[in-house]
């Protein structure tokens, strides 16, 4: 099932006087279930295409459809839908919300999620519910009442992941998650993100760190927005 | 909506008390305001009252009945527009069925010139039923000497004024020049009994009271000006005027009445200052309050930005963090008027117990200690006021909020 398509797809920045190219012409199609890693060295394009599949940035040229849905002629709010219910977002600097508890913050998606129907008494009982599965996944059942403050690294970024699954979201994406992680943490978290995309969890790294690499199904290099190697391999 | 609400509410309260010291600062502004507006309001409306209630019970009573067309005519000819003795009584019988009368008093109304055989000065008199002036006219107070009776047929109260300029004493006998209700002059003798003060002193320099009775013999008259009604309260003087139209059109009677309200004109102008006076402040304040709410949502914005991207990169539509902003406005709006309430009305009651005393105002001769009411329209208005413009000033920093571009907005951190 093909969840991520982006045909011709380029993006500029205008810097000073002089318009750069972020991304050039680019071709992709993710399907269900990949663990794909984007590497290359900084301002080789990771990001940006991250954030164009992400629906957070407008291409300047060509195609992006994510679940089937074309974001072209999308509104704000119709792409904020698709934040909400198709994608879960990893963060290189976590981005948790300080003044909620590491349950509260898992939860918060699922509000905006069902916020916007006629949510009641019953479905806050639900989200929290949900939110406490998720946590438990990651491993941080004993943390729910946390704040961000009173948590390590690692556990913020466990956090992070909780709240991206869930939503239960079609796709993944985790822009540099263990750059702002020890050895360990780091090692811990990819291992704990391999486990859920061999439950079926699509995932779409933004990384230059070796060990991510090696979990990969699937990695393209990008140099000067432009994709370099597109090379499927057997993850270890 | 529950879910959504209790989430922004939580987070919008959160980030209130996140940031105390800008908070509490913040939250001394719209206090400070909510405080100034509930003072000066309460202080405003105990003056229109006391200025109200010293008019009523010094010169104007509640009401006053005339012969028809004294309003219009009775300046010129004043003795063709007096009330009749059958007239006086058949009002006197109409009024005193209703309850919320106090009294009905009849004046009789002159001017002429009063002498002490060495100088004359011009006088507005009235003849007056001493005993129900004295309830009429609580407001006047007696500088000197004593009240006037009945029995003292050519006894003389003067206005504090009047009394200095003419340099007499309690006891003296002046005379008084008036024209007869026919046009003849006539003059009598009046002893001053005392010195009387009205809070106007451009009526105290003018004003000379009599006895009815004196006055209609020095006009050659049994008539009376005006008939002065009394009230239980001010706030019934449209109830009873109703009442008595009614009752004057059933007993076939062509009389005129003028409330208070039509009567006193000067009270209306000051009215209309000093609420544009309160009006100006209240834009002032309200305006100074505005900047610093906005000044604090606009660094709010400026520091959170990323957890703006970050939740508008979870999903939340541009509407719901602008919802977010504006939440925490009206907490600030809500709590800083619930504070500036209390303080507020805690400080007016305070203020009216110790009873300071305020200068003389101008075109009054006398002083007063400064009561301010807790006007519950002006403390709800306020409040509300409050509230409104916590969330107005918070509507183009929420709205910045909303618009930043979300990959932009998490590259900030």
């Amino acid at each position: 099932m093909r969840l991520v398509n982006l045909a011709k797809v380029s993006r500029f920045f205008t810097l000073g006087q002089s318009r750069v190219c972020a991304l050039n012409q680019i071709d992709l199609a993710v399907d269900k279930g990949e663990f794909l890693v984007l590497k290359g060295a900084s301002g080789s394009g990771k990001s940006t295409l991250l954030n164009l599949i992400g629906a957070m940035d407008e291409a300047d040229e060509g195609e992006i459809a994510i679940a089937g849905k074309a974001l072209g002629p999308m509104s704000d709010r119709q792409k904020s839908h698709v934040r909400r219910d198709h994608i879960g977002f990893i963060f290189q600097s976590f981005n948790l919300l300080p003044v909620l508890t590491a349950l509260e913050n898992v939860q918060y998606p699922l509000s905006l999620r069902t916020g916007g129907k006629a949510a009641g008494a019953s479905s806050h009982k639900e989200n929290k519910a949900k939110a406490l599965v998720a946590l438990e996944r990651v491993g941080l059942a004993d943390f729910v009442n946390h704040k961000p403050n009173q948590l390590s690294g690692g556990q913020m970024q466990r956090v992070a992941i909780a709240r991206a699954l869930v939503t239960e979201p079609d796709i993944i994406l985790a822009d540099e998650p263990t750059a702002n992680l020890d050895s360990e943490n780091a090692q811990s978290i990819m291992a704990l993100m391999k486990q859920l995309n061999r439950q079926g969890i699509t995932f779409i790294f933004a990384t230059h760190h070796d060990y991510v690499l090696e979990q990969a199904s699937r990695v393209i290099e990008l140099r000067d927005g432009c994709i370099l190697q597109d090379k499927q391999r057997v993850a270890a | 909506m529950l879910s959504i609400n209790f989430f922004r509410y939580k987070i919008a309260l959160l980030n209130v008390l996140r940031n105390r010291r800008r908070s509490l600062i913040t939250l001394l502004s719209i206090q400070i305001g909510v405080v100034s507006l509930i003072l000066f309001g309460g202080f405003v409306a105990s003056m229109y009252e006391g200025m109200r209630e010293n008019m009523i019970r010094s010169q104007l009573g509640h009401l006053q009945i005339y012969q028809a067309g004294f309003n219009q005519y009775g300046h010129i000819e004043p003795e063709k527009y007096l009330l009749i003795q059958e007239q006086v009584q058949q009002v006197s019988d109409l009024v005193s069925g209703l309850a919320e009368v106090e009294l009905l008093t009849p004046r009789l109304d002159f001017s002429g010139l009063i002498t002490n055989g060495n100088q004359s000065v011009a006088v507005v008199g009235n003849g007056i039923d001493p005993d129900k002036e004295a309830l009429l006219s609580s407001a006047i107070t007696l500088i000197e000497g004593e009240d006037l009776f009945p029995e003292d047929q050519a006894g003389a109260l003067v206005g504090q004024g009047l009394y200095n300029a003419l340099n007499a004493n309690i006891g003296d006998y002046l005379t008084l020049l008036a024209s007869t209700a026919d046009g003849a002059v006539n003059a009598v003798d009046v002893q001053i009994v005392g010195a009387i003060n009205t809070g106007t002193r451009e009526v105290d320099n003018r004003l000379l009271r009599i006895n009815l009775s004196h006055a209609q013999d020095l006009q050659f008259t049994q008539g009376v000006s005006r008939l002065v009604v009394l009230l239980k309260d001010t706030a019934q003087t449209q109830i009873v005027m109703d009442k008595l139209s009614q009752l004057f059109e059933q007993e076939g009677l062509t009389l005129e009445m003028r409330s208070w309200s039509q009567l006193a004109d000067y009270y209306h102008e000051v009215v209309n200052l000093f609420d544009g006076v309160f009006g100006f402040l209240k834009i002032i304040v309200l305006f100074i309050a505005a900047l610093s709410i906005a000044n604090t949502m606009m660094m709010a914005v400026m520091e959170r930005t990323p957890e703006i991207g970050s939740i508008r990169a979870l999903g939340a539509t541009r509407h719901e963090v602008m919802m977010l902003f504006l939440t925490e406005a009206s907490y600030l709006g809500l709590f800083g008027s619930a504070l500036g309430v209390l303080l507020g009305i805690f400080m007016a009651n305070s203020i009216t117990l110790a009873e300071f005393i305020m200068p003389t105002p101008p075109g009054s001769s006398q002083s007063y200690p400064i009561r301010i009411f807790v006007e519950w329209t002006v403390v709800w208005q306020t409040a509300l006021t409050g509230v409104l413009v916590a969330v107005l000033a918070s509507i183009y920093p929420a709205f910045k909020a909303s618009r930043l571009l979300i990959n932009q907005a998490m590259r900030s951190a």
